[in-house]
């Protein structure tokens, strides 16, 4: 891998040009997040304290700061209250346009505003039925003593049910 | 110690795709801020904050507050240190300088605020963009680039309330007529409801002429104490009268709704009630029209019409001049451009000259106006109320 302009650069990972986040423990507390999401199971947080059931997960509970928090599944299914198709100005790394995001009710849990992948341009409507979509993206070159791991990784998308 | 505040004088750089360093045009700002305060010995500056947002990212330079305060010739003895809120950098630097002459812990502040955003290959300044929202969550979707976020938020508004293409359409050519009269713009050149019905597809509803552009540039005022402000300027003073900046909710899964935002509206509560005024008694605004449906929403949610007649009211011409609120008389983000850091300065500059009377396009007989910023994925509310007296 060259990186023109900057030949030191050549061959090395950036962490401020990565799209994705550090998933590994020794960089995230809630990296069971990623754990579970490869099993294709979508998870939150819940705070066993007062119930509430915060996202993004995290370690401390928004609602009454305890830290007794615990993993819990949601749905993995939502439905498609609008959709928006981006043929211009698509980010580098999310393929070509359309890029098409969805506002998805996730059961009442939340109000999800998601990519859609496995989608074809004007597939997608008010109503329909999308689901959980894992998939791999590039692993991490991490240091661990004086080795270079690599770190695998995952990341979500939705996918029209069909 | 509470003291009363003027924002004295400003400058601004030209505002466009740019030639040139983020230093060079924070060097172009000062420079036009000095000539619009010519008692102002530069030296006496006892105190700048430096908004800006990329400047990591894109000028890879952080620390930059004592780089700017070099490279202006100042030399701050009270404050020296930057300011970040994204898009709402400026404003927020402004209302720090406020606090801090307020309170007595500065006498007479720079706010600058400016970006470098075009690198030698633009797919840089979108790919960071995505640094902007939750890097994590949001980012990850693809969600960095605001188009889609703002296209939903124009459906759900379109849906709800009866919203038309054509009430979007009627801010572009409003706030493009306004920029080609003003000579620092990035756009100098109007555009017709006809060009701007026609524009390229972004997202839809949104087409190019509904999106604010990259701009590079950056502007430059000062804030004083009352007493040191009359002694540096013979023109009428202008005074803060009221901040009010509201944050309830980051990623978009805890938006708490799309079409209206609450964290405005709280902002704007907090400004107005600190103002000692209400919405009927602000003669012009500046609001942070990153997309037209924004400028249509800013008018509902800072109480300048009811809720959901927003583009009925931008139609009705009732948010240009000679209606009820004249708004964003310069050209607006999507005039003018949008150097994040830049951009909440610009916007007090433009109240400032409104309010003083020699605004190249002047609102006859303004005494109060108000500016406002959105940030992040609309995560953030700014609103600043300015007056020719005190609240």
């Amino acid at each position: 891998m060259s990186t023109p302009g900057i030949p030191v650069l050549e061959g090395k990972y950036m962490v401020t040009m990565d799209l994705f986040p550090q998933e590994s423990k020794e960089f995230n507390q809630i990296h069971a997040f990623y754990d579970y999401l490869k099993e294709g199971r979508f998870t939150t947080t819940r705070c066993k304290d007062c119930g509430s059931e915060p996202f993004p997960p995290r370690l401390l509970c928004p609602e009454c700061y305890s830290t007794n928090m615990e993993w819990i599944d949601w749905p993995t299914t939502g439905t498609v209250i609008d959709c928006t198709e981006e043929v211009v100005g698509v980010p580098l790394g999310f393929g070509k346009a359309p890029l098409i995001h969805a506002l998805l009710d996730l059961q009442g849990k939340r109000t999800f505003f998601v990519r859609i992948i496995n989608c074809k341009q004007g597939e997608l409507k008010p109503g329909d039925q999308v689901r959980l979509a894992v998939f791999d993206v590039d692993p991490v070159p991490q240091e661990v003593g004086r080795d270079v791991v690599q770190i695998p990784r995952v990341f979500y998308a939705f996918e029209p049910v069909k | 110690m509470d003291r009363n505040v003027c924002i004295l004088g400003g400058g601004m750089s030209l505002w466009g795709m740019r030639e040139g360093s983020q230093r060079d045009f924070f060097q172009e700002a000062a420079k036009a801020c000095y000539e619009d305060i010519p008692a102002l010995n530069p030296k006496d500056i006892d105190g700048l904050l430096v908004a800006s947002a990329y400047t990591e990212r894109t000028s890879y330079q952080t620390h930059l507050a004592p780089l700017v305060a070099e490279y202006v010739g100042i030399t701050p003895r009270n404050i020296c240190a930057r300011v970040e809120l994204l898009c709402a950098s400026g404003s927020s630097a402004i209302i720090l300088a406020f606090g801090l002459i307020k309170s007595g812990e500065a006498d007479i502040v720079m706010v600058a605020g400016g970006e470098k955003l075009y690198t030698p290959q633009k797919w840089e300044v979108f790919y960071s963009e995505l640094a902007s929202v939750d890097h994590d969550w949001d980012g990850g979707q693809g969600l960095g680039l605001p188009p889609p976020v703002f296209a939903m938020v124009a459906k759900q508004h379109m849906k709800q309330y009866g919203t038309l293409k054509e009430h979007l359409g009627t801010i572009s050519v409003k706030n493009r007529r306004n920029s080609a009269k003003n000579p620092k713009a990035q756009f100098q050149t109007p555009v017709t409801m006809e060009e701007v019905m026609s524009g390229r597809m972004i997202v839809a509803p949104l087409t190019l002429y509904d999106c604010c552009p990259i701009t590079d540039g950056a502007a430059a005022v000062i804030l004083a104490a009352e007493e040191k402000a009359k002694d540096l300027t013979d023109k009428p003073l202008v005074y803060i009268r009221g901040t009010g900046q509201a944050s309830v909710n980051n990623m978009s899964a805890n938006m708490p709704s799309w079409t209206t935002w609450e964290a405005l509206k709280i902002a704007a509560h907090q400004a107005y009630t600190k103002s000692k005024v209400e919405p009927k008694d602000i003669d012009v605004a500046m609001t942070h029209d990153c997309f037209t449906i924004s400028e249509i929403i800013e008018m509902e949610d800072l109480g300048f019409c009811k809720k959901g007649e927003g583009g009925f009211f931008v139609a009705d011409g009732q948010n240009d001049f000679g209606g009820k609120i004249p708004t964003n008389t310069d050209g607006g983000l999507l005039g003018c451009g949008h150097p994040f850091g830049g951009t909440g300065i610009r916007q007090g500059m433009e109240v400032m000259r409104q309010l003083r009377g020699d605004a190249t396009q002047q609102v006859p007989g303004a005494t109060i106006g108000l500016t406002h910023n959105l940030s992040g994925f609309i995560a953030a509310h700014t609103v600043l109320i300015y007056g020719r007296e005190v609240a």
